[in-house]
Parts: structure tokens; sequence; C-alpha cells
């Protein structure tokens, strides 16, 4: 991966037409704006990580799976909270 | 329940559906009006984990028409579902980084990918152990 440093203001070029520039830089996030031809898709890389997962969810098992999918959820200990 | 954006992967697909049958609570069905063999199953973010907090981006409560200045309360003001896949030979996950949000007085919903999540989108849900195989 090539790695560059860039101050708030400043821009990274990709090709002829895409533009990256460090809008804002923050105490946890930063800020970017982005400029590229339309036909150039631009997302988060949740979006796709979300469409696979909608695209493996939609093979929709059996209702056999579900029941006990069901029959076997507990409410409790938390997820996420680790 | 209108999604005008679809959601990921299935962008055309704006309307759906929410079905809940008393012997499956509290799972929920997410039924495409446009396409009657595409059915989601989710779960409510609650019963998936009881502590389950939204933290959603200012983009996605502009376009659910929320407030910005807080987030909605989930029941009150919002459905949040996660959608559920089961594969074969896997535990069964939920997709708690990117819920399903739905504004409960417009009916308009988008799938609202959380900043901050503690949340993956392959949650492993708790399960007791099958009963006796």
């Amino acid at each position: 991966m090539l790695v560059m440093r860039r101050r708030a203001g400043e821009s990274i070029l990709i090709g002829e037409d895409i533009e990256i520039q460090i809008l804002h830089i923050g105490e946890s996030r930063i800020k970017i704006g982005i400029s590229a031809p339309k036909s150039v898709p631009v997302s988060m890389k949740e979006v796709k990580l979300v469409g696979q997962e909608n695209l493996a969810a939609a093979q929709l098992r059996s209702v056999a799976a579900l029941r006990n999918l069901l029959d076997r959820l507990i409410e409790g200990p938390a997820c996420g909270e680790k | 329940m209108v999604f005008p954006d679809g959601i990921p992967a299935f962008e055309q697909e704006k309307r759906f559906l929410a079905l809940r049958q008393p012997i499956n609570e509290p799972m929920v069905f997410l039924q495409s009006l446009a396409n009657p063999n595409l059915c989601f199953a989710t779960l409510p973010a609650m019963a998936a984990c009881p502590h389950y907090q939204l933290n959603m981006a200012p983009e996605d409560l502009d376009a659910l028409g929320l407030e910005r200045g807080r987030q909605p309360a989930i029941g009150r003001d919002v459905l949040c579902l996660a959608v559920l896949s089961l594969e074969e030979n896997a535990p069964p996950t939920a997709n708690l980084l990117a819920p399903i949000v739905v504004n409960l007085h417009t009916l308009r919903g988008r799938q609202a990918i959380q900043t901050d999540s503690p949340y993956s989108h392959r949650e492993v849900l708790p399960l007791r152990e099958a009963a006796c195989s």
C-alpha cells in the first residue's frame, strides 16, 4: 500500500480525474472530499460488506433452520459489549 | 414500508412489507413487494442484543426525516431490525453494524450503517446448545 502524509487542505490525485482532498482533521476522524467522474462508484467500504451480507441473507434457508434458531435464542448476554 | 434507496446489493427493491407471525416471534420477515422470492429474516435489534444503541450518521437521520440533534428511540421513533444470515455449517449471525431502520411515523426506511459501532455485520447470536441431538 502506498502511504502519503498530508495536511488539512492538501490533496491527492489518482489518475487524471480523481482528486481526494483532506478537508478537516478531527480528534478521531477525518473529513475528506472526493471528486471523481460519475462513472466511478464511490462508497464507504462498509456498504460493500453490508451488500455481501444482504446477498447471503437473501438465500433464504429452510423454515426448520429458522425455528431451530428461535428455539435456541437466548436473551442476554449482550453481544458487541465485550 | 418504502426504502427510497433500496438496500445495499438490492438498490432496486424500494418497497417491503414487515411480516410478523405469532409462531415465529420475535422474528420479523421483510418481504419485497416487487420480488416474491426476496424475503429477509430479521430480529428486532433489541432481541438480538438487549442493550443495543443506535448511532446513526447525520446523513441517515436526514434521509429518514429524523432530528439531527439526537438518536431516535427504538420502538417509539423507529423500528430497528437486524438482518439474519443463516448459512449452513456456520453459526447464525445478525447484522448489527447496519440495521434496517424505519421511521415509524412515515414508514420510510433505510439500512443505516452505524458510526463508531461496537457491533459487527456478522454478530454471532447468543444461542443455547441444540437440545439433545
